[in-house]
């Protein structure tokens, strides 16, 4: 086995290695340098499509018909997606390995599952007029520049909002880039464009000018972390400077005649620069190291690394790991090396091993450690097994050693060799497994459709695999060809007893192929109520729909459904859903309340709810402004009431009800206009306190007879008449009343007690106390003491003969009152 | 397993908290705020308006004034999207400010507490869809003291009774299977009442929901947990009575007299005196000068009213004077002997301070409450209240009531003291109904005919007919599932009535409307406190009931004579699955949580009749009371009083 080192190349003071990942990748026929190519972030699919721009060889009109194709790392052609629908300008991927193609007249496409299947959406209305020029595309967005420099972001895909960005300066463009919104201070996307002498820096609210004198830059690229930027020259200078402009890190003589096709960032310490057939590597320091190629040759920047695309091979160009580095290096004595001789030495069953070991005692958990790592960056499965054996015999050595990262990383490299198989074709590094998670990893299985694998790494991995099953019946209910009825048992069967499982997912997918019985089956196996709705209501089964919305207890997708249905249906039909369905129709009739009154004047009438119907009219009849009006309103209520008023007591109440109502305004605007001129005094206020104003503005006969109309009863009238006299301490007025009255209907307290706390002592007591006939002494002396009539209250107990009172009535008595009592007790008390 | 820790309140408000200003974040640079109204109380809880506006929110507006401006580019709206008012102002509101602007405004759209289907529609079909972001603000309840989560869906009584529209049960569902997803399923859900029954089949069913949710990593599914006992759902609709009657615990005086909305309560400078002066800087009690109300802060971060507000009204005063004095006697012994007791005297003056004010504030306040205590109103209004409770003939309280409304008393006190009357004696006769329909129509105006038929609807008011045999008690034990809560017999059965309650030292939870337990809790006593509830009604020597009773043993025939379905459900986990967790965590020795759901609203005064249950279990529950919204008895009524009259529009 050759020794790891034997590819590694010194660049300065590091090194790098190129790995060879597959070879034969593509047919030798296809013309890589006549094609715009893309490559997926973390190893993941390739898409290519003709490039319009350039001439090509006619071979038949068979050929002629564009097509974008994805393939995998390895070659292998995994979709071909006819293309008619124009001039492509930006083909780019997201994290997720969704292939975005941008139209010149500002289309997107979203082809989000390899498969050909797509979402599409617009850049705007206005891009048409200018197209689009170009596309800069980043892990979860994408920025396009239009002919006349405007820039449009999506930072998006799931709900993609375009976003017009600061208007930059509108002179030729040399070339641009952007950084993601993850590396730039304000969290939003930035784009560099290299315009004249400089670089613009815009975001969404502004476009600055960063003064930098030795353009025009013939190529804008940023690092991956963000923090560097290379600028390539017109006259073969490679300027490195820090994200922020503010330091530059260095720059580099390239002494080329021609500007390079592409320059790349590989990792975040060298630069790379293609031409046709040749590859520059520009290291820290400016040392450089530079590849021939047979033929063309294509950059693919990944985080920690480049992938190179020719024909003939897919090669992998990164920095050697450091702790790969500290081992394999040429006469390396780092304890890891000395472990990994050790193995060597074992194997050959030398005692340099246990010699080996003893060298490296006391650092030999961090030998261990390294040798994992190591493996874990290691692409030779050979290699990988000598270092984790390496690991594995030192940690036998060692007394205390969590064997957590020894078993996790050996878990790893299992996945990463399976999915590196040119069979699979992705060559994932372990740095980029790490970043992209097993969840992710096991969606891009699912949409190679490598289902087994996908399983298998699951399992494994001890992660959910519901998805897979969804994904696999979902491609099943599409394309298999048996019967509707054997696909569906297939599925349910295979599905069964498994968690977690969509079949909602599944029904659409059927569904959509036009399967909608074979949806309805599968539907029914989908336990969550909600997730039935939307479909159901796609395939028009109303009634259905709205009893698994119903059943979800979910009011958002009740009032969906309905908000839906009465779109959809004729009114009649739309009420006939709603009867017997309680819930439906307390959710049309709320929110009818707040926005449709019409349609709930309809519902009223159809489910023959007249009371209602009438309380409706008769809320209406509330928001009127003019008398007439009103009066209009409730007699249309009462009307609705006519018919069932001799059977329902409760709505005979309301038809009187709304008549006197009506009566009331009629009785008030001619109050209002007979008190005071027009002006609206009485209207509004209630019978009782129109009688009240009545009594105040001394109209009192008034009051009376609308009392009497009004069938007021006489204790309320009373109470009203007291209250409204005594607010407008009207005292002749009361006296007149105890006077000439004998009884009350209310008794004579109440006006002790209105009087009093009205302050007038005088007439509660002179009056109103004496009347109260039906109360106790004690109880009326007590009355008196409150007016502060001390000596009435004591006559009162002497009468009853109430000894006890007295002398109680002494203690709170002062003055010429105290002397009063001290008489009175003293007449009472028997003599001796 | 590492054991969870309880559900603790200030996580859940931080994590609020936390959410928020990074939605407000996600916008760059300044941005005007527009939110509705109802959801501006409850953020306040958990972020102050400064905080808001370090996190770049320039001017605040609310939904429902319409009147957000030009004035920032950015505008943030913040709505709930359960009904479809909000979208529709919302997106009227968008295009006006597109139509009228001059420059082109970023929109974002914040949810709460997710975002719906109906608010896509309704947004896509008005067209701005695509011209605004959208959010979601995952906000279910908010702690408003330690041992009290509320939804704060101040609708949600005028929803499920009046309306019949059940959203708030799925919002309680979602909120508390958020519960459950963190802490473990309620190893028992037990209730009483329809909705509540609905609530615990929203329970279950979104148990199935979840295991078949592509989004649940887990593998194992949900298990019981570990710390929480049961939860406890109870259905507003089986006691209506309980909210209708005067709260006489201080908050609850405070909350009818005054109100209180989210731990605040809006007072007449006039009452509270000066003391704003004082206090705009002072942190506690935080009281802001409103014009000429002031709003004052009531929870536990005031100390002086964290010992009053459960205390019966009559004894406050008292209570007081006792703080008072030892304030007085504190700040007299201030001769300071050395420099270090000097130093320590100065330490805690800040302290004495804050108390001084809050002292001042709660005396002003109770010396309010006092005056309306003692008027002849609030005197007859409570007699009757009593005798209805006692069961003393309702038609004997005929007289007063026909006076009070001839005086002209607020409408809210007489509807709650005639639908208290319908609730304990089953309904009115129809002529004394429709007696009392006209007086009130004739003394407050015909509008409230719809406010009858509202009361009508929800149940609170009903004719005899239509509410059934339920006088006689010998029907009792034939009826099966009730459809009305039998006061008559649920008085002798759970001894509603309490006449030596002892206000000082509260010996029952009766003594929270001096007399008169709260049905509600006696049912959650009936499931918690069965030995003592057992001792109280049947005598010591019937409490022999077995410690290892559960749910509604022993008080089955109560739980049957309440309105509603009963219900008693176990959760339970797979069975290894929680065997070996029982073997890793060990059973017992711990307090496990209680959490007694209240759907439809609690009051004050049940709040306090639980925390007095709480304290008696000390050492082996802790109760968490979780509610749709806290409120009282005007707000019962109020969600029928038609506001509309025939005066000006």
């Amino acid at each position: 086995m050759s020794n790891p080192t034997a590819n590694w190349e010194r660049v300065g003071d590091r090194f790098y290695h190129k790995i060879k990942l597959y070879d034969a990748v593509f047919d030798q026929d296809l013309e890589l340098e006549n094609y715009v190519i893309a490559g997926a972030p973390f190893s993941g699919a390739i898409a290519l499509y003709r490039d319009e721009s350039k001439l090509h060889t006619y071979r038949g009109s068979q050929t002629s018909k564009s097509s974008i194709d994805i393939y995998s790392c390895s070659g292998k052609l995994i979709r071909r997606i006819n293309w008619d629908k124009g001039s492509i300008r930006g083909l780019g991927w997201s994290e997720d390995e969704k292939l975005l193609v941008v139209t010149e007249d500002g289309t997107v496409r979203c082809y989000y599952d390899l498969q050909g299947d797509f979402t599409q959406f617009s850049l705007g209305s206005g891009v048409e007029e200018h197209g689009v020029r170009a596309c800069r595309f980043w892990s979860n967005g994408f920025v396009a520049i239009l002919s006349n420099n405007q820039l449009i972001a999506i930072s998006h895909y799931n709900e993609p909002r375009p976003k017009l960005l600061a208007t930059p300066p509108e002179d030729l463009v040399h070339s641009w880039t952007v950084i993601p919104p993850a590396y730039t201070l304000s969290r939003s996307v930035e784009v560099l464009l290299a315009v004249g002498q400089t670089i613009y820096v815009v975001d969404s609210t502004d476009a600055e000018d960063r003064v930098l004198p030795n353009g025009p830059f013939k190529h804008v690229s940023v690092s991956p972390n963000g923090l560097y930027v290379t600028l390539y020259t017109e006259d073969g200078k490679v300027w490195v400077i820090t994200s922020d402009f503010q330091n530059k890190i260095g720059e580099y003589e390239s002494k080329a005649k021609t500007v390079p096709k592409d320059v790349q960032w590989c990792g975040n310490d060298s630069v790379l620069l293609a031409w046709e057939d040749e590859v520059h590597m520009i290291g820290p320091n400016g040392a450089v190291l530079k590849y021939y190629y047979d033929g063309w040759v294509h950059l693919l920047a990944d985080v920690d690394g480049v992938r190179l695309m020719t024909n003939d091979v897919c090669e992998f160009l990164q920095k050697v790991p450091d702790t790969t580095e500290d081992i394999f290096k040429l006469g390396s004595t780092s304890p890891a090396s000395v472990l990994l001789d050790a193995v060597d030495q074992l194997e050959k069953k030398s005692p340099k091993a246990d010699e080996n070991i003893q060298l490296i005692r006391s650092s030999l958990p961090d030998a261990v450690a390294a040798c994992v790592q190591a493996a874990g960056q290691e692409y030779s499965t050979y290699w990988q097994k000598q270092l984790l054996k390496a690991a594995s015999f030192g940690k036998s050595v060692l007394d205390l050693y969590s064997s957590d990262d020894f078993v996790d990383m050996c878990e790893k490299l299992r996945v990463l060799n399976a999915l590196r198989d040119y069979r699979i074709g992705l060559p994932l590094s372990l740095e980029q497994y790490e970043r992209l998670t097993s969840e992710k990893l096991i969606q891009r299985l699912i949409n190679r459709r490598e289902y087994l694998l996908a399983i298998r790494v699951s399992d494994y991995l001890r992660i959910p695999t519901n998805k897979i099953y969804v994904h696999w019946a979902s491609q099943k209910v599409r394309n298999s060809t048996a019967d509707e009825d054997t696909i569906c048992s297939t599925v349910v069967d295979k599905l069964n007893n498994k968690r977690g499982i969509s079949f909602e997912v599944i029904a659409r997918a059927a569904y959509d192929e036009g399967r909608s019985h074979l949806a309805t089956q599968l539907l029914n196996h989908e336990s969550r109520a909600g997730k039935q709705v939307p479909l159901l209501l796609s395939m028009s089964e109303d009634e259905l729909a709205l009893d698994k919305a119903i059943a979800s207890g979910d009011t958002d997708l009740v009032y969906f459904v309905l908000l839906h249905l009465k779109r959809t249906l004729p009114l009649a039909s739309f009420f006939r859903l709603l009867t017997n369905r309680p819930l439906a129709t307390a959710l049309v009739e709320s929110s009818a309340l707040d926005q449709d009154r019409s349609l709930l004047k309809d519902l009223y009438y159809q489910d023959d709810r007249a009371l209602d119907g009438a309380n409706l009219l008769f809320s209406e009849a509330l928001a009127q402004t003019a008398p007439q009006t009103k009066i209009d309103k409730l007699r249309l209520a009462s009307k609705c009431l006519e018919d069932h008023s001799s059977k329902d007591p409760t709505a005979a109440l309301y038809h009187k009800s709304y008549q006197e109502a009506q009566a009331l305004i009629r009785l008030q605007s001619s109050l209002d206009s007979d008190l005071h001129a027009g002006e609206k005094v009485y209207t509004g206020l209630s019978l009782n306190a129109t009688l009240h104003r009545l009594i105040l503005t001394t109209h009192g006969k008034r009051a009376n007879k609308i009392a009497s109309d009004f069938r007021v009863p006489e204790k309320v009238f009373a109470w009203i008449r007291l209250r409204a006299l005594v607010a407008k301490r009207d005292w002749t007025e009361l006296e007149e009343i105890a006077t000439k009255n004998k009884r009350s209907s209310i008794g004579w307290e109440p006006y002790f007690n209105e009087v009093l706390g009205a302050g007038n002592t005088k007439l509660a007591g002179g009056v109103f106390v004496a009347k109260c006939t039906g109360l106790k002494a004690r109880e009326r002396s007590e009355m008196w003491v409150k007016c502060g009539m001390v000596g009435r209250a004591g006559e009162e107990l002497a009468k009853a003969k109430d000894l006890e009172g007295l002398e109680e009535l002494r203690g709170k008595a002062s003055g010429s009152g105290a002397v009063e009592i001290e008489r009175l007790i003293a007449q009472l008390r028997p003599k001796r | 397993m590492a054991p969870h820790p309880g559900i603790d309140p200030d996580q859940i408000k931080e994590k609020a908290r936390k959410d928020l200003l990074d939605l407000l974040e996600s916008v760059r640079g300044k941005k005007n705020l527009v939110i509705e109204k109802s959801l501006a109380g409850p953020i306040g809880i958990f972020v102050k308006f400064s905080t808001l506006q370090d996190h770049g929110v320039d001017k605040v507006f609310f939904l429902e004034n319409d009147n957000v401006d030009a004035s920032q580019k950015n505008v943030i709206f913040l709505a709930r999207g359960e009904k479809a008012n909000q979208p529709i102002a919302i997106t009227e509101q968008i295009q006006r400010l597109q139509k009228n602007s001059s420059i082109e405004h970023e929109f974002l759209i914040i949810w709460v507490p997710r975002r719906t289907l109906v608010c896509n529609k309704i947004l896509e079909e008005a067209g701005v869809l695509g011209d605004v972001s959208v959010e979601e603000f995952v906000l279910h309840f908010i702690p408003l003291e330690q041992d009290l989560l509320s939804l704060c869906l101040e609708d949600s009584f005028k929803d499920l009774y009046l309306r019949k529209d059940p959203t708030s049960t799925f919002l309680a569902a979602q909120a508390l299977m958020g519960i459950q997803q963190t802490h473990g399923l309620f190893p028992r859900i037990i209730g009483k009442g329809d909705n509540a029954n609905r609530l615990m089949e929203l329970l279950l069913r979104m148990r199935v929901e979840a295991a078949a949710d592509d989004n649940n990593t887990s593998k194992f599914g949900l298990m019981p947990s570990a710390t929480i006992e049961s939860l406890i759902i109870i259905d507003r609709e089986i006691d209506f009575a309980t909210p209708l009657l005067t709260q006489l615990t201080y908050e609850g005086l405070i909350e009818e007299m005054f109100g209180i909305s989210y731990n605040q309560t809006e007072i007449h400078s006039s009452i509270v005196g000066q003391a704003s002066g004082t206090q705009q800087s002072g942190k506690s009690p935080a009281a802001t000068q409103q014009g000429l109300k002031q709003k004052i802060q009531l929870d536990s971060s005031d100390k002086l009213y964290e010992q009053l507000r459960d205390a019966n009204g009559a004894i406050v005063d008292n209570l007081l004077n006792k703080v008072a004095r030892r304030l007085q006697s504190d700040m007299k012994n201030r001769h300071a002997e050395s420099i270090s007791e000097l130093r320590d005297f100065v330490g805690k003056l800040p302290g004495y301070q804050s108390e001084q004010q809050s002292l001042k504030i709660h005396i002003n306040l109770t010396e309010e409450i006092m005056k309306n205590t003692q008027s002849d109103i609030f005197r007859r209004t409570l007699e009757v209240q009593q005798n209805l409770y006692d069961g003393s003939d309702p038609s004997s309280q005929h007289d007063t009531l026909e006076e009070l409304i001839s005086r002209s008393v607020p409408l809210p006190t007489i509807l709650r003291l005639l639908c208290l009357e319908s609730c304990i004696s089953g309904g009115l006769r129809q002529k004394d109904l429709d007696n009392f329909k006209r007086l009130i129509l004739h003394a407050y105006g015909y509008q409230h005919l719809l406010t009858l038929s509202a009361l009508e609807k929800i149940g609170l008011l009903q004719t005899r007919a239509s509410a059934g045999v339920l006088t006689n008690p010998l029907a009792v034990g034939t009826a099966q599932e009730n459809t009305k809560t039998n006061y008559n017999y649920l008085r002798k059965v759970l001894r509603l009535v309490v006449d030596e309650v002892n206000e000082q030292n509260p010996n029952d939870i009766a003594y929270v409307y001096s007399g008169y337990a709260p049905l509600t809790v006696r049912l959650v006593q009936a499931i918690l406190q069965k030995q003592y509830l057992l001792a109280l009604t049947k005598g010591a020597s019937a409490a022999n009931i077995s410690t290892a009773a559960h749910g509604w043993q022993g008080f089955e025939d109560a739980a049957r004579n309440v309105k509603g379905t009963t219900f008693n459900k176990i959760q339970k986990g797979e069975e290894q699955v929680v065997k070996a967790r029982h073997m890793l965590a060990g059973t017992g020795g711990k307090v496990k949580t209680v959490v007694v759901m209240f759907l439809g609203g609690v009051t004050f005064t049940e709040i306090a009749a639980l925390r007095f249950v709480a304290k008696g279990e000390e050492g082996r529950r802790r109760i968490l009371v979780c509610t749709t919204d806290v409120m009282g008895g005007n707000g019962v009524v109020g969600a029928a009083i038609e506001k509309g009259s025939f005066g000006e529009v």
